[in-house]
Formats: C-alpha cells, sequence, structure tokens
C-alpha cells in the first residue's frame, strides 16, 4: 500500500489536495468523498462512499446531493451551512457529529463540509464513527 | 429479461433514499433498525443526543407521552397514532422556524413499530387560511342577519358614519365617530396594538377576519364576525397614512354554539377547555411574528401545581383532574381574554401575555397564585387544597423563539420551585448558567 496517498480525514489542507487528486486517489481514501458545484449536483463520488450507501457513482454523478443523493443533510445542520458560507463568499471547514442513514440503518458519523470562495466544488467528508 | 438483483436493489435503495417522506422501522422499545433519509434530515434536529438510535428519544422534547402511548396501545397490532400533528422548532438560533410535522405510528407486532414522518408545515398553514375564508363564506352564504359597514382610517379609527352600525352596535353616530374599533369588542378582548396588528394582517394577506364576542352600546354580548379589508390598492406604494380599511360586523349569535364546538374540537384540551399544545403554538407563532414586526412588551407565565403526584397519589386520579379543571377556572378568571392560556401537559400551563410588561405579568401571576391559594377543591367529601409555582420571562431582541421564551420561564419556574413553592419567579440573566443548582 502506498501510505503517502493516504490523507487523514482531518488534513489541514484538504480542500487543496481534493481539487489536485484524481479519482483513482480518492478511491483510496479510507472515508468518504462527496465533491458538488455550485448548484449542489454531485461532481465527485468516491469509492469509499459508493460501498457505504450502495450506491454506484453512475446514479449519483449529476444529480442533486440534497434531493437525489443524501436528502437527510437537507437540513440547517448541513445545506444551510454551504448555503450561508455560498451567501457570505466565506470559507467553510465545519466537522460535526452527524447520523446517515448508509443503507437504511442510521450510521454515526463524522461529517466535514469544506467549501472557498475560490473553489468550483465544494465538499461533505464522511467518516464513519466506531 | 430482468435486472440481475444486485441492480434492482440498489434502484430499490436509491428509491427509499429519494422518498420525499420519512420512513423509520423500530423495536418495540423505539430503537430503530431501519430509517430513510428524509427521515434523518427531519430527526436530526429534534434528536437531544445528537444521535439516531431511539426515536422515542428523538421525539422526546415534542412528544413526551409517545413511549407511553405506544405502551397503553391495547391492540396486538394497528394504528397508535394517525397524522397526528406535532409542532416543533428547527434551525439555528436567531432564525428559527416553526414548522409541523405529521406522524403516523403503526404497531406492526410485539416487537416492531413503524412510522410515518413528513413536514406538513405548508399544508397546515394552507389548511388554516382555507378555514378561514370558508367561515367568511359560509357566514355570507347562510348568515341572514344584518350587518353593519364601517370605513377605518388607518389607525383603525371610525370615519364615516352609517346607519348600519346603529342597527347592529347599538351605538349612535356621536359615539362612534374618531374613535378606535376596540369599542366594538368586550374591555380586554383586543387592545390597540392588536388593532394595528389586524390592519397590517389586511394589508399583507387581503384581508383579516375573525370570530368572537362583541359588545353592543348597551354593554350587552353578541357572537360576531368581522372582516377588516383594505380599501386602498395593495400594490400601490400608498403611504401608511393614506390607508383605508372597510370593518363588516355581523351578528352571527345563532352560530355560535356551532362555531365554539368546532374551534374547542380542535384547539382545546378536553380535561380543563383551555387551548391545547397545538393551538398554544399555533397562536404563539402569530404574537411571535407581530412582535417581529413591532417590538412592544410582550411575556409568558409558566404555571405548575405543586405537589401535583402527592394529589393524585393521596386522592386518586379524578380529584386530580378535578384539581387541574380547577386550575384552569382560576386561569379564565384572572387572566385576561386577549391572553393565550394553555394545557401543555400533566399539570404544566402556560399564559401568553399579548402587551404585557414583565412587572404587569408578576403581578397578574401573584395574583392567581394567592388565589389558587385561598381555594379549595370539593372533591366528594374532600376539601382539596393545593398551590402553584409560576415562572415569569418577557420579550426581548435576545428571544429568538417562543421556545427560547419557554424556556426562560420555564427556569424561573425551578427557581419558584426550589425557592419553596407557591410563589412567582422572574427569570434572571445571571441564574442561567445556574440552572443545576
Amino acid at each position: 500500500m502506498n501510505t503517502e496517498q493516504t490523507v487523514a480525514f482531518s488534513e489541514a489542507r484538504m480542500l487543496e489536495f481534493l481539487e489536485s487528486a484524481s479519482d483513482e486517489d480518492l478511491d483510496r481514501l479510507d472515508f468518504g468523498v462527496i465533491g458538488i458545484d455550485a448548484g449542489t449536483n454531485v461532481k465527485r463520488y468516491n469509492r469509499f462512499e459508493s460501498a457505504a450507501a450502495g450506491l454506484s457513482k453512475d446514479r449519483v454523478i449529476g444529480y442533486a446531493l440534497f434531493t437525489v443523493v443524501a436528502p437527510c443533510m437537507n437540513n440547517f445542520m448541513v445545506a444551510q451551512r454551504f448555503e450561508d458560507a455560498q451567501e457570505q463568499g466565506s470559507a467553510l471547514d465545519d466537522t460535526i457529529d452527524y447520523v446517515l442513514t448508509l443503507r437504511m440503518r442510521p450510521v454515526k458519523v463524522k461529517l466535514r463540509l469544506l467549501a472557498a470562495p475560490d473553489r468550483a466544488l465544494r465538499y461533505v467528508l464522511v467518516q464513519r464513527q466506531t | 429479461m430482468s435486472a440481475p438483483v444486485e441492480e434492482e436493489y440498489e434502484a430499490l435503495l436509491q428509491f427509499m433514499y429519494m422518498a420525499p417522506i420519512g420512513l423509520v422501522q423500530t423495536l418495540a422499545d423505539g430503537e430503530i433498525t431501519m430509517v430513510n433519509p428524509l427521515c434523518a434530515q427531519l430527526l436530526m434536529p429534534l434528536s437531544p443526543d445528537g444521535q439516531l438510535s431511539n426515536l422515542f428519544v428523538a421525539l422526546e422534547a415534542v412528544m413526551p407521552d409517545l413511549r407511553q402511548r405506544v405502551q397503553d396501545f391495547p391492540d396486538g397490532h394497528g394504528t397508535v397514532c394517525d397524522a397526528l400533528q406535532v409542532p416543533i422548532a428547527s434551525g439555528h438560533a436567531g432564525r428559527r422556524q416553526s414548522q409541523v410535522l405529521s406522524l403516523t405510528l403503526l404497531k406492526l407486532d410485539a416487537e416492531r413499530l413503524m412510522a410515518v414522518i413528513s413536514d406538513v408545515t405548508q399544508s397546515v398553514r394552507r389548511d388554516r387560511e382555507l378555514r378561514q375564508s370558508q367561515a367568511w363564506i359560509n357566514t355570507l352564504a347562510i348568515g341572514l342577519t344584518d350587518y353593519a359597514l364601517v370605513s377605518l382610517d388607518p389607525r383603525g379609527c371610525i370615519q364615516d358614519w352609517n346607519p348600519s352600525i346603529e342597527r347592529i352596535t347599538g351605538f349612535s353616530a356621536e359615539q362612534v365617530s374618531g374613535r378606535s374599533l376596540s369599542m366594538f369588542y368586550p374591555g380586554d378582548a383586543i387592545s390597540e396594538q392588536r388593532v394595528l396588528d389586524r390592519l397590517h394582517e389586511a394589508d399583507r394577506t387581503g384581508w383579516s377576519l375573525d370570530e368572537g364576542w362583541c359588545m353592543r352600546a348597551d354593554g350587552s354580548r353578541y357572537w360576531g364576525s368581522c372582516l377588516i379589508a383594505p380599501l386602498h390598492d395593495r400594490d400601490e406604494c400608498s403611504t401608511q397614512d393614506e390607508h383605508a380599511y372597510s370593518l363588516i360586523i355581523r351578528d352571527v349569535s345563532d352560530r355560535r354554539e356551532a362555531a365554539e364546538a368546532l374551534l374547542k374540537a380542535v384547539s382545546c384540551d378536553h380535561l380543563t377547555g383551555l387551548y391545547n399544545r397545538r393551538a398554544f403554538f399555533e397562536a404563539a407563532e402569530l404574537e411571535m411574528q407581530r412582535w417581529a414586526r413591532f417590538p412592544r412588551p410582550m411575556s409568558l407565565v409558566m404555571i405548575d401545581a405543586d405537589h401535583f403526584k402527592r394529589i393524585n397519589d393521596q386522592y386518586g386520579h379524578a380529584a386530580g383532574d378535578a384539581v387541574l379543571r380547577h386550575l384552569a377556572a382560576g386561569m379564565s378568571a384572572t387572566f385576561r381574554a386577549m391572553d393565550v392560556l394553555a394545557r401543555l401537559g400533566g399539570e404544566e400551563f402556560v399564559v401568553l401575555l399579548p402587551d404585557t410588561t414583565l412587572e404587569g405579568a408578576e403581578a397578574v401571576a401573584r395574583r392567581f397564585c394567592q388565589l389558587i391559594a385561598g381555594q379549595s377543591v370539593e372533591v366528594g367529601d374532600q376539601a382539596i387544597r393545593y398551590t402553584v409555582s409560576a415562572g415569569i420571562a418577557t420579550m426581548d431582541e435576545d428571544v429568538a423563539n417562543i421556545d427560547a421564551l419557554m424556556q426562560r420561564a420555564d427556569e424561573a419556574l425551578y427557581a419558584a420551585k426550589a425557592g419553596g413553592r407557591n410563589r412567582v419567579e422572574r427569570w434572571q440573566p445571571e441564574s442561567h448558567p445556574a440552572i443545576a443548582r
């Protein structure tokens, strides 16, 4: 295993890494990565997240995150944070405890929400909590 | 040929992910075994522990009796509750919103429950508006009674005389000219501020309608339906000073019983006749909107019967019910008609007092406290004496919503209990962090 490719969930310069990482790089991560564009459509979706949710990439890429992929995040705790950052043109890097409904099972996760005014994509990172 | 099972499974999974309604399956004790995303979206903001492991825990704050309801459900399977409307508040502090969730809970068997949860905020609002319009159309359609037509100036004062006013209300031209429309109501039913609120609501929605007791010149009361409609064009950029309104008052006394019975069935607590929890939040929300538009004094009193469990244990539940009815009757006699009186549940009551300062609310709450302490409730041959404690809080810009105001009053109530009961306490800002005394 190529250890220098493994980036930790809490990596400080995460946005820079994600921006430069290839799809293969993202697939090697041991946490979920969902990248969305300004219209909240999913542009990037890595293997870890795909396996956890039970959805293949082609069912997700190009679709609206908060409607088709993860409606559970469409509240003030997640979606609102992205909206606020977008509205204020400010950077966002919040990590919150959350519960996702992966394959209809409640699963405790940490979500890291990332956005910056000068970046095209915004990211939701998902790490399972044990 | 059919698609491979895996593919169908994935499609089914996504169908559940996207379903625009919340679905959750639990064990008999509420432990969540399966839950779909929309359900998580609705429940996560409510969850007190930031988890989603138990449905009863997640709904604890808004439906404290859910676990009990399930336990009390007599049949092996069936509908425990059907499209029950649960008012909640969600969102960040500072810009919280009121939402209404609909909850249907099915008992599948001894081990499993299934719930359907959806956000019905919009439809509840639409229903309410529809109910109002229907009520008014009904009055027009079936009412053969006469009506009074009054024109109002921007402050809600009567501009022009019209003989219909005298026919319905008994007031003469000299008596009404230039006076506020509040003169058509009993003394404590409408404040001057409320008059302006109603004009504003008419501006915003095209009309303002209410039904309730009105008063004639000779002091006699009748059940009136009162519609205020703007005469100025809504879209026109006219200044407030140019606004004018028409007020139509109809005597619908013959419909009063039916109207009251309907209102009671939907809005009232069956035991005490006060507003139920849902009606309280509906009314409180309206008051909060009015406050946000135009801040003015507004206070809230939380009331709790002291040692109520002891009363129940000592005298039985029937006596407990009699005490609660007595307490509610005392509240109705003490507070004003314009105050919002409700039973939140158990022995817990609340009063929202529009246009009332902290001092004003405290004075009336003390009066109530003394009234209760000085009386006894006759149940059979027993004379039960009891007391109440009350906590008071008042609106300011730091209070984001009705929940926050209730929270403050609750803290004050806690202080009243801790201070020996049978007393009234105000919310103290400095005591806030030290709640765990």
